[in-house]
């Protein structure tokens, strides 16, 4: 009798093998791989947060970027501008980024698919300008600069470990949410509203809540950004910055937690690496996205996740648990559409 | 209907009368709200400051419903949100940049980017979104993938100056009316969007081709049972908003000049005008142009700080209490 399935067992080495190279890249990396290192694990955080509002709520979000970039102007305004020490920083920036979501879960929570595409696309744009707009707090075009780390964490490599331990632990609190109850409830509003309104939930207190949780995960990815870059300026709330959390939660698997990060990944050394060279990031950008749409929808853990339970089912030894995929681990598509129509 | 069944089912005349009531308040406390507004910023300014705000509101506005009739008539029929309509946009007014400057001609300039468009939006239509045909959440996504692709190579093509589209002779400097000066080119927008709107509700609502629209916005399987070939008309709907979205550019172009990173904000403007008006309606894409234009000019002038946040506070209090538009059917 064996404690855990294969799938599992093969699962929880991969993790434990992830977590041990991110452990060791400091004394294998230089400090420039290793400050990309930081960029990934905060894009994945931020496209962990989509995800959790896109794949398993199934409410695409193209505004989350304005949320992210206001908690980061909350830090960048107490830091700059009031000279506040790092707990009111952080304070604030949290505080800004869950009043941005509230007053965005409020404008978006009765609608859905691409009517809350629209909105929270027009939410995020709306950020963007007023960051132009207010160069009181925001310092408009130029941005705010010179916020510093704390000095225990000031070297590249102590941010680092930084990063990497703030970011694990937002994937524990999101893996244990995905299980809770809540996530349950969550992915009921994704399947059907109208069912889950008959078992006596309200879709749109729903959707607030997640939007909420969601939102709170995104300014810890922006505050940890501002840190990591020093500054913030109002490119941080552009709609590019919200589409590429989108493409990397559907290139690495939507409705997965570990999707949006492995994507993550790819697409930061897509854009720092390889498009170097290359002045055409943007274009690169789109056609990408125009690619994944088109032909890989799935994502790279969603095609992972089937292969590896195709060749599991051809074995001779199928055991019980091995076969049958995790069900709060099944891979969304986002081809997904609610039985309503919007 | 879900709700339906756990509450006694109110009669039909009921509901409606509840209906006529409910909009007979909000139309009142909307012209209540708009007098008081208007009352308002008469305090603020001159009567001659706040018609010249009024016509530079409506020319802007006029822009955006070239581009949101275009957008809500795909989305109507299609059910297809083309958030590439902001690059389609920029890029007709690039082209019809270029062909002012080849030709010196700007109804060819006009018509030559608008045809351009045309010829990318049947391009989009056919090659990238057919084989995703019905689901809607990657079709939006897609269309974004693409404005960054449009809007990244305009950049290669025309660089990243502020570039206006040169109007011709007759269309420059203002226009006097007693002791008013207005720009004519902004009148002629204006008259242009007021003709072309009037040409809409006409073939929309008389003709045989508005009727095959208006049908397939209902119920497309019987349209196409009809014997009518609706993917054709698909394919036809999607070039026409495309072809507007590039006449956009090029008139938008003559008074806001284009430049990088401007698909992305009139396609803010734009959204925000079928999301206060309603998505899928003609009336609603007039509706939200007019507003949007006023408020955008108005709040540039008294409140110049705070213009984006003006744009946000109706869309917020449309959407938590009509949250399917001004005009906008009820699903």
């Amino acid at each position: 009798m064996r404690l855990l399935s294969l799938t599992a067992r093969v699962k929880l080495g991969l993790l434990v093998a992830a977590i041990g190279i991110g452990i060791a890249a400091p004394y294998l990396f230089g400090s420039f791989i290793v400050g990309l290192l930081s960029l990934a694990l905060i894009a994945g955080l931020f496209a962990m947060s989509i995800d959790l509002l896109a794949g398993y709520a199934g409410l695409v979000t193209l505004g989350q970027a304005g949320i992210s970039a206001t908690a980061a102007y909350g830090v960048g305004y107490m830091a700059n501008k009031v000279g506040a020490g790092i707990p009111a920083q952080v304070l604030v920036g949290i505080a800004a980024g869950l009043v941005a979501s509230a007053i965005f879960a409020a404008m978006a929570m009765r609608t859905g698919g691409v009517y809350f595409i629209m909105i929270t696309l027009a939410q995020g744009m709306i950020v963007w300008g007023l960051s132009i707009r207010l160069y009181k707090i925001t310092g408009a075009e130029n941005g705010l600069t010179g916020i510093e780390r704390p000095s225990a964490i000031s070297e590249y490599w102590q941010y680092y470990y930084f990063v990497l331990a703030v970011v694990l632990v937002c994937s524990f609190l999101l893996f244990i949410a995905v299980r809770s109850p809540f996530g349950s409830s969550i992915k009921g509003i994704r399947e059907s509203e109208s069912r889950m309104r008959m078992l006596g939930y309200n879709p749109a207190l729903q959707k607030v809540y997640v939007f909420m949780v969601s939102g709170f995960f995104a300014s810890v990815a922006g505050i940890l950004l501002v840190y990591l870059n020093g500054f913030i300026s109002p490119f941080a709330a552009y709609i590019s910055a919200s589409a590429i959390g989108v493409l990397e939660a559907i290139l690495g698997g939507i409705g997965t937690l570990i999707g949006p990060m492995i994507g993550a990944f790819i697409i930061v050394y897509i854009q720092n690496i390889v498009s170097t060279n290359l002045e055409r990031w943007p274009t690169l950008l789109g056609l990408i996205f125009i690619v994944v749409i088109l032909f890989a929808r799935q994502g790279l853990v969603g095609a992972v996740s089937t292969g590896w339970h195709r060749w599991l089912e051809r074995r001779e030894r199928v055991g019980p648990g091995d076969s049958a995929g995790d069900v709060a681990d099944r891979p969304g598509d986002l081809s997904l559409e609610s039985s309503e129509p919007r | 209907m879900a709700e339906l069944v756990t509450e006694a089912i109110p009669r039909e005349a009921v509901i409606r009368a509840q209906q006529r009531r409910r909009r007979l308040i909000y139309t009142a406390a909307g012209i209540v709200a708009f007098a008081l507004l208007v009352w308002w910023i008469l305090g603020k300014m001159s009567l001659r400051s706040f018609w010249l705000q009024s016509l530079n509101g409506l020319s802007f506005g006029a822009v955006l419903f070239f581009l949101a009739s275009g957008f809500t008539l795909i989305f109507g029929l299609m059910r297809i949100t083309n958030l590439a309509h902001g690059g389609f946009y920029l890029v007709g007014g690039y082209m019809g940049f270029s062909v002012m400057k080849w030709t010196g001609n700007f109804a060819l300039a006009l018509f030559a980017a608008a045809l351009g468009i045309t010829v990318v939006g049947l391009f989009t239509e056919r090659i990238l979104l057919r084989p995703i045909r019905g689901l809607e959440k990657p079709e939006v996504l897609l269309t974004i993938g693409l404005t960054f692709v449009l809007g990244d190579l305009s950049l290669a093509v025309w660089g990243g100056d502020p570039t206006p589209v040169p109007v011709p002779g007759f269309l420059q400097g203002p226009l006097r009316i007693g002791d008013f000066a207005y720009p004519r080119y902004r009148l002629f927008v204006l008259v242009c969007a007021i003709v072309v709107a009037i040409v809409l509700f006409y073939i929309e609502r008389r003709t045989r081709l508005g009727a095959i629209v208006r049908a397939g916005v209902d119920d497309r399987e019987t349209v196409a049972a009809l014997g009518i070939n609706i993917k054709a008309v698909f394919t036809g709907v999607f070039m026409f908003g495309a072809f507007l979205a590039g006449f956009a550019g090029v008139i938008g172009g003559g008074f806001l000049t284009l430049l990088p990173g401007q698909d992305f904000e009139i396609l803010l403007f734009g959204l925000v005008v079928v999301i206060l008006g309603g998505l899928g309606s003609l009336p609603g894409a007039v509706l939200g142009a007019v507003m949007v234009g006023l408020i955008d000019s108005f709040a540039k002038a008294l409140v110049p700080e705070l213009s984006f946040f003006t744009l946000f506070a109706p869309m917020a209090l449309v959407l938590v209490l009509r949250p399917q538009g001004l005009l906008g059917k009820e699903e």
